[in-house]
């Protein structure tokens, strides 16, 4: 990204002459305080608002020319982890997870084996028919993060996943996090959580007032 | 692969495609009020059909009668002629007056009447019948023919012989009224499914954020339209047989025989059409807004 600008029509201004470059492959923390632009710098990685100037290239996309059929590719190549879970709470664990294969046109009797791999994956596999509401809020962040790798995603982007989360919990979701980077999935991840740098060490870029303060690798 | 069976009690109900979203009370009502709605229209149509028929079973036996008064009798000839060189009537009857006197002492059932003092009273008739009585000018003719011999129309019979123009101009009304309640139902189907739409606002934004397609979104709903109208066309339809078991005989001494199956179709297809309709009304304006701060 380039002299990166984004304004919603309220006229704030979410981000300002921001420049960076996100390798494939990479672990990214984004912090800085509340509005300083994370949230909407993630937005702008899966099309939810376009940038008002400047150059913003995803997965090999112009995010600021990209027709709304090539925003849903990338949207397929991405997995979201939301703060709040963005959870089907009138749907089953199953039917959660299974969502964005469904969208990929998945028939169902594919999506059963490979929604138990995920849910394994992630410790959950004995929740597969339970409702969301049955499960903590840990096992609902790792359901969360099952929907987000069900399909395989080139890009996680996760804004805040350990906001309400105990230290422990928080940890663990780290954990698969971190693995799933290991496996080749490039990770961002908005957080304000700093003390997970330390257990969990990766690229920071810190973000003031829509614009870069700071960009380093914490070993 | 291995494949896994869904355990009994679970219904998996994914969302989007082809799936239909789960029933709830408000398709319920949706579905009464619509149902109540083309039943209406469904009796409006029957209506019409007994109309058409009642219509039909005397239509075919109307004459028209012309008066020419005794003082005018030179006139009769000539006013026959006339009348006969009008291409629509097919014939014209000079009704003798004790004919003409018998029938009205039939018609008053006695009355105390003496035949022979009634017939000198009455005047000159001509019976005329007719091949073509939805002719435009027809009437016009037999008018313009019978002043100008002095004579006079029988203007109830003109009345009963153009009934067909009134039951086509009932026809436009009923067609006018189907229009409206058509509107109206998709309204009806329209709000119904905004409110599920609003319900399932989240479900409706988190799968246009996994990349959904506009269709895989709005199938389900326009699909939930779809089968909300066509299950209230099949009520309605099941509801219009009270009404031809409390008409049907009375109507069959007029010589109707309503057929409600012909309504079938219409109120499935009409109904599933409009609920189709009032989705597409629904789901037109379905934005998922993220571009806020």
């Amino acid at each position: 990204m380039q002299q990166l600008m984004l304004r919603y029509p309220t006229g704030k201004t979410a981000l300002s002459g921001l420049t960076l470059d996100i390798l494939q492959g990479q672990f990214v923390y984004l912090v800085g305080e509340s509005g300083a632009g994370k949230s909407s710098l993630l937005k702008m990685l899966y099309g939810g608002v376009r940038p008002s100037s400047g150059l913003l290239m995803a997965q090999q996309i112009d995010m600021r020319q990209a027709s709304e059929s090539r925003i849903r590719d990338i949207r397929r190549r991405t997995g979201i982890i939301f703060q709040d879970h963005k959870l089907l709470f009138a749907r089953t664990v199953f039917e959660n997870v299974a969502l964005p294969l469904r969208v990929q046109g998945w028939k169902t009797e594919r999506l059963i084996p490979r929604v138990r791999k995920v849910l394994q994956y992630v410790g959950l596999e004995d929740r597969l028919w339970s409702y969301p509401e049955a499960l903590s809020g840990g096992e609902q962040q790792r359901v969360a993060i099952a929907r987000a790798m069900t399909a395989n995603p080139a890009v996680i982007l996760a804004d805040e996943p350990t906001g309400n989360l105990d230290v422990e919990t928080a940890r663990r979701v780290l954990d698969y996090l971190m693995d799933l980077n290991k496996q080749g999935t490039t990770v961002i991840m908005a957080t304000h959580d700093l003390h997970l740098l330390k257990s969990h060490p990766g690229r920071v870029v810190q973000l003031h007032a829509g614009s870069l303060a700071g960009d380093y690798i914490d070993y | 692969m291995t494949t896994e069976v869904i355990p009994d009690r679970v219904n998996t109900r994914l969302p989007g495609g082809f799936n239909l979203p789960p029933f709830g009370v408000h398709q319920i009502l949706a579905l009464i009020i619509v149902c109540i709605a083309l039943w209406a229209v469904g009796v409006l149509w029957l209506g019409m059909q007994t109309a058409g028929q009642w219509v039909g079973s005397w239509q075919d036996d109307i004459h028209i009668h012309v008066y020419l008064d005794t003082q005018k009798a030179d006139n009769a000839k000539e006013l026959e002629q006339g009348l006969a060189a009008i291409p629509q009537v097919a014939s014209v009857r000079l009704i003798s007056q004790q004919e003409a006197a018998r029938w009205m002492q039939e018609w008053l059932t006695g009355g105390g009447l003496q035949q022979d003092e009634l017939a000198k009273r009455l005047p000159i008739t001509f019976e005329l019948s007719l091949s073509d009585e939805r002719s435009q000018f027809l009437f016009a003719d037999i008018r313009d023919t019978a002043r100008r011999f002095g004579g006079k129309v029988n203007e109830d019979e003109v009345n009963l012989a153009q009934v067909h123009d009134l039951l086509s101009q009932a026809g436009l009304l009923a067609w006018f009224a189907s229009l409206i309640m058509a509107v109206a139902m998709a309204l009806i189907i329209s709000n119904t499914l905004r409110m599920t739409l609003l319900a399932r606002a989240d479900e409706i934004h988190l799968m246009r954020l996994l990349g959904a397609k506009e269709w895989f979104v709005r199938t389900p709903f326009i699909l939930e339209g779809m089968v909300l109208g066509a299950g209230a066309g099949v009520s309605a339809w099941l509801l219009l047989w009270p009404v031809e078991l409390a008409v049907g005989e009375w109507l069959n001494t007029m010589q109707v025989d309503l057929n409600i199956w012909i309504l079938l179709l219409p109120l499935l297809f009409g109904g599933a059409v409009v609920g189709s309709f009032g989705a597409l009304i629904a789901t037109a304006r379905v934005v998922s807004s993220e571009a806020s701060a």
